[in-house]
């Protein structure tokens, strides 16, 4: 099933269709540090992990790392790519900066992480609404070709995260449509050391939860649930995931 | 948070503690909130049985325009979880300020991903009461301008 919702019974607002594709097609097209193939195969990853038998014996484990083993998936990424994208996928909430560290050191580069996350985050929750509505998953795209552009923005720095970010002022020269305030949530510019991750979030955030403008107006709902109702689903979601944030 | 404060500008006093144990729902204050902790609750699950009841029963409640809002939203925090997790960002500083009296009565500072976010120190702790009275009325203030 390509990105349509024709046939689910009820009507799904254009926005989400649209965005969906659009992310769609940003998946398929090189990115900063991995190519459109590779960016579909962390997409595959991520679809794997669901039913990852290591994943599942480490979800159940005090200790992530007393549990040993190889994921189950298509593994056609690197050993570390392959172990962020499911251990992001399955128990993000118990990852720490010492297994940053190890999946750095075991030779992920800080942009390709911060893309990986990107890339798993987009399949995570486009898989997850078509899940909550109950529709089969899209197909994965067709990779296009190309070379990633290896872009990294001069500005980022250290700013208390694991990942350099963009500092915490308004957005400027090729990153100035990143966020048009004074400053932004640490989780807005989490991901800006590849900056078409940040605008994939703001595409999929706009359909998904509340545009930029509408978030701040704390009043906002959508025409189905109130925003008290969207902020109780988000606080639970949050602390299911052990998502202190 | 975000809902104490959506509620407060709303004139409403919520429980948060639906949050963290789903049998507080009915005592939420919010509107429908059991049925919408059970959908979250699923759609984080592995139980596609349970998806299907949790969806029906808001199919029934809130309508085909409430389940695919409410699916959006859980579909983007599963998302939103999973950046801040994975990018080990700190709290922002307000917001440790602001939610201080909310972490400690959810127990959140329990969460493994609290240690990417440094302790207040004295100045915040002791600004902490004061600013949690004070910012709801002022965003509600903002809000009314805004309006106008």
């Amino acid at each position: 099933m390509g990105v349509d919702f024709a046939n689910v019974g009820f009507p799904v607002r254009e926005d989400l269709r649209e965005s969906h594709r659009e992310a769609w097609r940003r998946l398929a097209s090189p990115g900063s540090w991995w190519s459109g193939g590779e960016r579909v195969a962390i997409a595959a990853e991520v679809r794997a992990a669901r039913d990852c038998a290591l994943c599942t014996a480490r979800k159940g484990a005090l200790s992530q790392s007393a549990v040993t083993g190889v994921h189950d998936g298509p593994g056609e990424l690197p050993g570390a790519a392959i172990e962020v994208i499911h251990r992001l996928t399955t128990d993000s909430g118990r990852l720490s900066k010492s297994w940053f560290d190890r999946v750095r050191a075991d030779g992920l580069d800080e942009g390709a992480y911060v893309e990986i996350v990107g890339v798993t985050v987009t399949v995570v929750s486009i898989d997850s609404f078509c899940r909550g509505i109950g529709v089969p998953l899209h197909d994965l795209p067709e990779p296009l070709e190309g070379e990633p552009s290896r872009y990294r923005p001069a500005a980022a720095c250290d700013d208390g995260a694991w990942v350099p970010m963009l500092p915490n002022r308004r957005a400027r020269g090729d990153e100035a449509d990143l966020w048009t305030t004074l400053g932004t949530g640490n989780v807005i510019r989490a991901m800006s050391l590849v900056p078409d991750e940040v605008r994939t979030l703001n595409l999929l955030s706009a359909s998904h939860y509340l545009s930029m403008e509408q978030m701040t107006d704390l009043r906002k709902g959508r025409e189905g649930i109130t925003r008290q109702q969207i902020e109780l689903l988000a606080g639970r979601i949050s602390a299911l995931n052990q998502c202190f944030y | 948070m975000l809902l104490r404060v959506s509620s407060e500008l709303q004139g409403h006093k919520v429980d948060l503690a639906a949050i963290t144990d789903p049998k507080a729902a009915d005592a939420s204050g919010i509107p429908q909130a059991g049925v919408l902790i059970a959908f979250a609750d699923a759609v984080v699950g592995r139980d596609d049985g349970e998806l299907g009841r949790a969806r029906e029963a808001v199919l029934d409640d809130l309508g085909a325009v409430g389940l695919v809002d409410a699916a959006a939203v859980a579909s983007n925090f599963e998302r939103m979880v999973r950046i801040a997790d994975g990018c080990g960002i700190p709290l922002d500083p307000p917001i440790v300020v602001l939610s201080e009296d909310v972490r400690d009565d959810l127990g959140l500072d329990q969460f493994a991903s609290a240690a990417s976010t440094p302790g207040q120190g004295f100045l915040g702790r002791s600004l902490g009461p004061v600013l949690r009275a004070v910012v709801p009325r002022l965003l509600r203030i903002a809000g009314s301008f805004r309006r106008s």
